[in-house]
Order: C-alpha cells, then structure tokens, then sequence
C-alpha cells in the first residue's frame, strides 16, 4: 500500500485488514521482550483451551519449566523422522526430497528441539548406497540424531552396514531426568535357510509388509534380557521411554503391526509410573493404553499405510484417508513433547493438513478429554 | 506336458514376458504330443523355415517349413521353461501373499434336476475354483511386484495398499473429478500405475490389467456394492 | 444516452469488434454523465477503456438474457445459481449499466469495468490492480468471464457469491473508496434513469444490496465457454491445433495439470474451487517469518469478524486462505483459477508475478517453489521443451471465439517475450536432478537461511 489514510466511516474488510496489521506490527516493533512473551503465551493458551496445540514450528518459547514433585523434571521437546524408505537417488526421487523435506521441517523449528529421533526404515532395501544418502541427509540436521533401525534397514546384511554407520541399534541414555531406550524390536526368527533365500531376497520378502514368508518381529530373549538389566538401575518413578520401531503390543499380525513377545516386553515396563512407547512401522496415526503403557505411532515421510481391517485401539482417532491425488498426503513428521510429570504429547505434524495433537491428558483420563478430532473420511 | 499346464505356460508366459500391449497368443494352444525334445540341434544349413520369436521377445526358436503349429509351440514352450524354472510360482505365491478364497460351489455339486447343462460335479467344482483363484493369484503377483508393473521407480502397489487394502473396488464406478468422468476400478488403477508407480498406463484387456481386477476384487470378497461411495 | 450517440462514440481502431447487431440489441440506456470520462483523452482513468468505447465494443455479448445461459448445462447452472434470486431483464440492463458506472468510486474514476475491463480480457492484464488514487494493491484482479461458475470468489475465497464480492471493492479504501455503500448508492440515486432501472428491476427504491444482486446477474451473463476446445471437444477435429492435441493429452495425464484444474463438461471452467500452495506466495519475500509472526498472534474467536482482530504482518496478503479460514494447511495457498480464456488474462498468479503462459509452465515444471506448506501435488515434471509448447498451444486454444483476434495477438507477444526470457526456468529441478527441498536441508547447516 503506498499511503495509509485514515477510514472515512465503516471500513471493508480489507481496510481492516491493513488497518490491524498496520496497528500491530507497530505494537509489535515496541514490545519488550517480556511483554512479547505474554502476548504470544496468551495465544498460546488461549488456543490450547480450545483443543488445538499451536503449531510446533511455531510453538513460542518454552513456558516457565515447570518442577515435578521430585524437583528434577523439566518439561522439554523432541522431534521425529521416520520411516523414509530411501531408494537410489537415481531411482526414485519422491522418497528422498520428502526425507529432506522433513529435515527442513525439523531445523525450521524454532527453537530448537533437544534432539531428533530417526525411526527407523530409512533404507527401503537395506543397501549400503540408501543408508549412506539417507546418513548424508539426516546429517544436515542441526540438533542432535538418535537412530533407531527398522526391518528395510536390517534384512539385508543382518545390520553390517547399520552398525558401521550408526553403531549398536540397541542403547539407552537418560535427558533431563528421563531415561531413554532403544530398541531393535524388528528381530524375526531365521525364516531364509531353509528356503535358501539370497540376502537380496530374504530383504525383499521383509520388504513386503504383506508378505506371509516372514516371521513375525520381536524384541528376542536376548534383548529383554538387556533391557531388564538396564530398567533395573531406575527407580520406578523415573519417566520411561521407549523406542521401537515394531509398536510392543499386538495389532495386526498379516501386517507385523506386532511384537511377537510384547506381553514379556510389556511386563518389563509395569512397574513405571510413567512409561511411553514411540514406535515407527505403521506410518499412520495410532494411539494405544495398555495399563500404564502409552503407545504413540510415528508418521511416515513417503507413504501412509491404511488402518488395519481388524486390532485397531479403541483410543486411536484415526487420521483422515489420505488423498491419493496428493503424494504427500498423509505423510510427515513430528514432535514428542515431554511434560513434566513424564507424560508426554504427541504431535502430529501432516503435510498440507493441520496438526493433530494427542495430548497426556487424553489417554492418562482412559480417552474420557481432550479427545482429538474425528476424521470426515475414515478408513473403510 | 499335458493340455492344461501347456495352457498354464502360455498364460504364465504372457504374463511374465513382459508385454505391454495385447496381442494374440504366442501360438494356438493346440493339444501338443507331449514334447520331449531336448534342446534342438541347430538346423542344418539350408533348411528352409522361420524364425519364432515367443512374446517375450527372447525366447526364439526355428521352424522348419513344413512343421507342425504344436510343434512350434512346444518347442517355444520347452526353451522358456528351461530359462524360467521357476514352475512352482503358486504355491509361493500362495505363501507370500495371503489371497481370500474364491467362492465355495461344493453345494451344488450332485443335483442334476434331469439337466444335462445343470449336472455340477466335484471336479467342476474345483475347476472353477483353481482357475479363478489363478487369475486372482496372478494379479497378486503383478500387484507386489514393481517390475512387472512397469515402475520407473520402484514402486509396487502393495506399498499403499498392503493386501489391496484401501483400493475398494466395490465403490467404482464413481465419478473421479481429477479423471474428468466416471471411473471405472481399471481407470483407478491406470491413474495410480501411471502417477505414484509412474509406469506406463495398461490396455483394459492387457493380462496385467485383468489380473490385477481379478485380485482386487477377490480381496474385497464379502463387501456391499456401492458405486459411487467416497 | 441513445443508440445514435453511442455510435459516433466509436474510435477508428474499435470498429474492428463492432458488430452490426450491436444498436439494435441494446435495451438499456446509460444514465447521463456516464460520459465523463470522455474528458481523459486517450482512455480511461487507470489505463481502462473508456466505459462508452467498452460498451460499444462488449454490447453483442452483453445483451440482457436471461435464464440458462448457451451451452451450459441446466443441471450444473441450477447447482451454481441460487434459485430465488431475481433473474429478469430489467435487472440485467441495471447491472450492466452499474458495472460500467464509474460514479460508483469516490472520486468517479473507478468502475468495476475499470479493473475488470472488456477490452483487456475482462481484467486489466496488469500485475495487480490500481484504485483510486493511483494506489496500486497486493492482488491480480480475476477476470469476470466465466466467475459465475466458482464457489467463491476472490483469490482467498472470502465471499461466498458474487453479491458479496460486488460490494466488497466499492467500500474498499484502495479500489473504489466509498466510505460505505449507501454513499455509493447516494451518488447515483437522484439520477431518475436509475431510479426507473431500480424500480423496474427490483420495485423500490436504489439501495446497496439491490445494486449488488444487480451487478451479480449481469456478471451471471458472461458466459465465454465457446473456445476452439470446445469444437474440439464436439468432435471437430480440426478445431484444434495438433501440438494444442497433445497438450491436452499431457493437460491430462504427464502434466498433472488435472489434480487441480479439472475440465469437463460438469465442471467447464478448469478450476476445482480449492485453494493450493504452490509457493509462488514464497518465492520472493520472508514467507516464513511473515507466518511465524502472523501464527504467534493467533485469533481468540471463531467469527468472520475475528479476521479483523487477528493481527498479521506487512503482506500479509501472500498467507492467502489462511487468513480466512485460520487453517495452517492453507498457509499461502490461494484459488485454483480458472483456464478459459487464460490466454488472454495475463499476467498470471494473485501477486500477477508470472508474466507468460511459459512462465506459468516454467513455474510448474521445476515443482513450485519449497516452501513448508507446498502441496504434496506439485511435482518436478520433467516436461521438455515440446511438451511446454504444447500445453501452452492447449492453454491458448480455451479462448472464446469472440476474443479470438486478441488471444492470437497476445500469443505472439507471450511468444515474443518468452523467447526473450525465462526466468522461472530451472532445468535441474525441473529433471529431478537436483531435489525441490535439497538446497533448503542441505543449506541449514551453513546457516545461510
């Protein structure tokens, strides 16, 4: 606009629109840095009243950190990618660019978030080349990676290449008061001797969510014998949470939305007050209880897998049905923040739809608040 | 090699060969003496005959002038399943990807009324059923397998649609803005070879195509017909 | 004013769209004074036609009619037209003469011809549009041929019809100033021509929203879906040019054009009246700090009011249908436009950044601009140069017959300037070597963004 004249009387809608932006960007020019808090705190919770998180790219600066009873906890954020399914970059293009989309996504943030989670699957056939150009990709991240394998990353060299890449996919380490574990919960009975399958076809036949060949994934004896030594140096009202990329409890097994031995792994996690699985695999919204177990599901960069015919959680609020006509539909990425108390919310961030957050609240009061919004076309 | 496993070759032939467009069969599946050529001499120099190249574009074979159609064929088909030994591909298939079965007819079977055409036995009853289940099982192979899809990059149908989940063949034909009229489940499927498999679009009546409806269809066994659903 | 004087109105050049029918067909007069704009020698204020020259030129395809218009289907035209408003002659002759009535405006230089002027393809072919004052806004101005057929109007779509988006550019401080529209109405209530036209349209005195509804069922009137396409379409062969063939194939199928301009027979006009980010909003500003800023004061309430309360910063015109409806998956996005007669209706984009049908093909190509809101349906195309060309021929053959001469004099300039530049052009992207969010990630590290 070149001049800036007074209103004559009742304004349009557009004048208003100039005035108010005209009014507010002065505001904002002479707010201080206190003020300028509040105000965008006050929308924030304003907005949060009404059931809608903030968009996390877009998520003001931290509110006060709150102290847990034990006067150690502070509240804090971590990002997710996962399931990016990497081919060749001569090969196939889609995958790569949403990869790098969602590391776009994830540096925008503002501010930054403690560290990112990787979910696993970021090869889609476990070759050396896709696990080097998705390490090169996710290298342009600037806060900190943790990596978390997937059965596309595993199935071809039996986790070699990963290990050289990314070292032991099973590890635990404790932030800000809570203790983090990672798992290798895609480990699947030996189903390719007898058959004498070649690496490159045991991969396939992994590859293939409905492939019937395969055994179904599990965390293994040996695993849940690491884990029980290293839950066992926490008290149980450490916040707990766990990463995998198979969900640790049993929702559709043609598709291995399973863990074969999730009771055993379930049970190691009971005596938590708070404990959360992060899993990856399923490339949809999923949201489980199971006792004091919350499960939340990552999404997918490159595709969104439909919701099971059978086994889905009363708690999940399923994710609109992806549009085919828009490739990125029903994909992305997201957030995990961590309250205070240990629970957490989890964001949703969907590619050219809003973001979905469900929230601590909603499955700690066994799904009664805070309910997310239902779908207008669900699965069918 | 009896009539019907040279009819299962050749079908299997026309599909595995790789080609895009609708042709005629190789060669009349005529019934065959059993053909227990071995791998052909090379002609003798001068003899006069053609060269037969199966639709694969690979396999070839020479025939001598005067020589009979089934020999032809047998010999194409003698060549393909040397180079392809992989003869137990249902079974695997069968294996790999869980497929609904076709409708159970056993109740029919015995009750003839005094009709000769209404006479069903045991062994029509499961004639239907192999074969229509084939077809089905065919078009999962297609559907999993990005190469013979024709995938210029790597994808393969079952990646947003594990067990043809979501594909809802019983809501066509509806009418599909993007396509500009009314689509019928094959003009889906081309759309979706054409876009997220960026392949090159089927002819309705191409195997793949055929086999890939009859997949669909048999996965969604059991679902109401609503055409026009969203 | 009568026909006669209509006559000797007319300049040289104009002669050429006259057509014979014209004198006879006109029904309505234009009320005294009309003529002032005859004072601005050599053409209208603002660069438009001069409103007497526009209506000599447009009369034959301004008759007043009535009812379903050619070509339509019934079906889709009851579907898009509210059934109980008033759809007679008399109220077709009263919104021409107000679409043409520049005393509209505060200082009676602006009508909608002005902006949405008949000779200049029903827009005025500038980036965006200037208002009284000369004070040029942030949008390209959306022809009227054809507006009928959208949901909503506008490029954010914040009217519903096009009542509500008469009335919005007469009160606006840039466009045409009035303070509020009962001055509009006072400027041409005294005149008794128009005080016959609103009683023998409406039955009552001239007021705001019986000029609106006026101005709404004569733009219902401009109907130009009569394109070489269209024979085409019907079977003529020959209608079309080949390249323009097989840029429709490509329209359809490589191109991807038809995720979002869908044509066909029940939805002719190319649009799916569905708003797009396609970063054209992103390309050339701080796109990201403007949202961060506009998304930190969020609204405290539902209404169509509270757009006023929201407060959002400098430019705030390229967040687009977010600031209607508050929805982050609409950040920068805007209405998918129309196609028909786009040949002769540039420049192109809401901004009018994109000056060529190569430019606009350019954009698309190389996937958009990236930005965090891009749809998912922008892909790099790897479409080469023919395939350019053709879609383009395509794009040009959905001019009306009747602005055949012009679109062809606006291909050639189009064609002229885009050998000249290109400058949306980016081969890398455009072939997927280079991926559209490699240089934003691999960037991050550097700092640079």
């Amino acid at each position: 606009m070149s001049s800036r004249k007074k209103p004559l009387g009742f304004p349009s809608i557009e004048t208003k629109h100039m005035q108010e932006r005209d009014a507010l960007f002065f505001a904002l020019q002479n707010l201080d840095r206190r003020a300028f808090l509040k105000l965008s705190a006050a929308a924030a919770g304003v907005v949060a009243a009404k059931g809608l998180m903030p968009p996390h790219s877009f998520q003001p600066v931290t509110v006060a950190h709150a102290q847990s009873p034990a006067g150690k906890l502070e509240s804090f954020r971590f990002a997710y990618i996962s399931d990016s399914h990497l081919y060749d970059r001569t090969l196939n293009d889609r995958f790569i660019n949403a990869l790098m989309r969602a590391v776009d996504d994830v540096n925008a943030l503002d501010p930054q978030p403690d560290f990112v989670l990787f979910g696993g699957d970021l090869a889609q056939l476990g070759q050396p080349k896709e696990l080097e150009l998705g390490a090169q990709i996710l290298k342009n991240l600037k806060a900190p990676v943790r990596m978390m394998v997937g059965e596309h990353d595993w199935y071809l060299d039996m986790g070699e290449k990963w290990r050289a890449l990314f070292g032991a996919p099973t590890y635990s380490f404790d932030h800000k008061g809570v203790h983090f574990v990672v798992l290798n919960s895609v480990v699947e009975k030996d189903f390719w001797t007898a058959r004498k399958l070649t690496p490159m076809e045991r991969m396939r036949t992994v590859a293939g969510l409905d492939n019937g060949v395969q055994s179904p994934f599990s965390v293994g004896d040996e695993q849940r014998a690491w884990l029980a030594q290293d839950l066992a140096k926490i008290s149980a009202a450490t916040p707990l949470i766990v990463f995998s990329h198979s969900p640790l409890y049993k929702l559709y097994r043609p598709w291995n939305f399973w863990t074969e031995d999730a009771e055993q792994v379930q049970a190691l996690l009971k005596k938590f007050q708070r404990a959360t699985v992060i899993h990856g695999h399923t490339h949809q919204l999923l949201t489980q209880r199971l006792g004091n177990i919350h499960f939340h599901g990552m999404l997918s960069t490159a595709w969104p897998w439909p919701y099971a015919p059978e086994g889905l959680p009363n708690y999940t609020i399923q994710m609109n049905r992806p549009d085919p006509f828009n490739p990125n539909d029903g994909c992305g990425n997201g957030a995990v923040f961590v309250h205070p108390d240990g629970l957490v919310d989890k964001l949703y961030n969907l590619w050219n739809r809003n973001p979905v957050t469900v929230k601590s609240t909603y499955l700690a009061s066994s799904g009664k608040r805070d309910k997310p919004l239902a779908p207008n076309l669900p699965s069918y | 090699m009896t009539k019907a496993s040279i009819h299962v070759w050749l079908t299997l032939g026309a599909l595995l060969g790789a080609c895009a467009a609708p042709r005629e069969a190789p060669a009349p599946a005529a019934p065959a003496e059993p053909s227990a050529a071995p791998k052909e001499a090379a002609p003798a120099p001068g003899t006069k005959g053609v060269e037969v190249t199966l639709c694969d574009g690979k396999t070839t074979t020479f025939a001598a002038e005067g020589s009979s159609g089934a020999t032809v064929a047998g010999a194409l088909m003698s060549e393909w399943l040397r180079k392809n030994p992989n003869v137990n591909w249902e079974a695997e298939e069968h294996e790999r990807h869980k497929l609904e079965p076709a409708a159970d007819n056993k109740a029919l079977i015995g009750m003839t009324n005094g009709q000769t055409y209404g006479q069903i036995s045991a062994q029509d009853v499961a004639l239907w059923k192999a074969e229509t289940e084939r077809l089905a099982l065919s078009g999962s192979e297609v559907f999993h397998s990005a190469d013979q899809l024709g995938s210029t990059v790597a994808v393969s149908c079952d990646m947003c649609h594990p067990h043809a989940a979501n594909t809802h063949p019983e809501t066509y034909p509806k009418y599909q803005v993007q396509l500009g009229r009314v689509a019928l489940l094959r003009d889906m499927i081309n759309w979706c070879i054409e876009h997220p498999v960026r392949g090159t679009a089927l002819s309705a009546d191409d195997p793949r195509m055929r086999a890939l409806e009859a997949y669909l269809y048999a996965q969604r066994k059991g679902k109401v017909l609503e055409y026009g659903k969203r | 004013m009568t026909p006669s004087l209509l006559l000797s109105i007319r300049r040289g050049p104009l002669r050429s769209w006259f057509s014979g029918a014209l004198l006879l067909s006109c029904s309505a007069t234009l009320p005294e004074g009309a003529r002032a704009d005859d004072a601005h020698k050599g053409g209208a204020p603002h660069g438009a036609m001069p409103m007497a020259d526009q209506l000599a030129m447009a009369s034959p395809w301004l008759k007043p009619s009535v009812g379903v218009p050619p070509g339509v289907s019934p079906l889709f035209f009851q579907s898009i037209v509210p059934a109980q408003l008033p759809n007679t002659e008399a109220v077709v002759a009263l919104g021409r003469a107000l679409y043409f009535e520049p005393r509209l405006s505060k200082d009676g230089s602006v009508a909608c011809a002005t902006c949405h002027d008949t000779s200049r393809g029903f827009t005025d072919q500038r980036g965006t549009s200037e208002g009284i004052g000369d004070q040029i806004g942030k949008r390209n101005a959306p022809t009227t041929m054809n507006a009928l057929f959208f949901q909503t109007q506008f490029w954010d779509g914040r009217a519903p019809t096009l009542e509500a988006q008469a009335k919005l550019p007469i009160t606006n401080p840039i466009e045409m100033g009035q303070p509020d529209g009962d001055t509009a109405v006072a400027a041409i209530a005294e005149n008794p021509e128009y005080q016959r036209a609103f009683q023998a349209a409406f039955a009552r005195a001239p007021n705001f929203d019986d000029l609106a509804v006026a101005i709404a069922t004569f733009e219902r009137t401009l109907v130009f879906l009569g394109a070489p396409f269209d024979r085409f379409a019907q079977g003529d062969a020959s209608a079309i040019s080949d390249d323009a063939k097989a840029g429709f194939a490509l329209f359809n199928g490589k191109a991807r054009c038809t995720a979002c301009h869908q044509i066909s027979g029940s939805n002719p006009i190319g649009s799916d009246n569905r708003f797009h980010n396609i970063g054209v909003s992103a390309r050339h500003q701080d796109f990201e700090g403007l949202v961060k800023k506009g998304l930190l004061a969020l609204e405290k309430s539902d209404s169509r009011e509270a757009l006023d309360e929201l407060a959002l910063q400098t430019d705030l015109s390229e967040l687009g249908r977010f600031i209607v409806t508050r929805n982050r998956s609409e950040i920068g996005a805007f209405k998918t436009q129309q196609l028909r007669n786009v040949g002769v209706t540039a420049p192109y984009m809401h901004d009018g950044s994109l000056v060529t049908l190569w430019d606009v093909m350019d954009h698309y190509n190389k996937g958009g601009e990236a930005n965090p809101f891009l749809d998912g349906g922008i892909e790099p195309l790897d479409l080469s140069e023919r395939e350019l060309d053709q879609v383009v021929a395509f794009l040009f053959s959905l001019t009306d017959d009747r602005l055949a001469a012009q679109n062809r004099a606006e291909e050639a300039r189009q064609r002229a300037l885009a050998a000249k530049q290109r400058p949306m052009r980016d081969e890398a992207l455009a072939t997927r070597k280079k991926f559209l969010f490699e240089d934003r990630a691999n960037h991050a590290r550097e700092g640079s963004k």
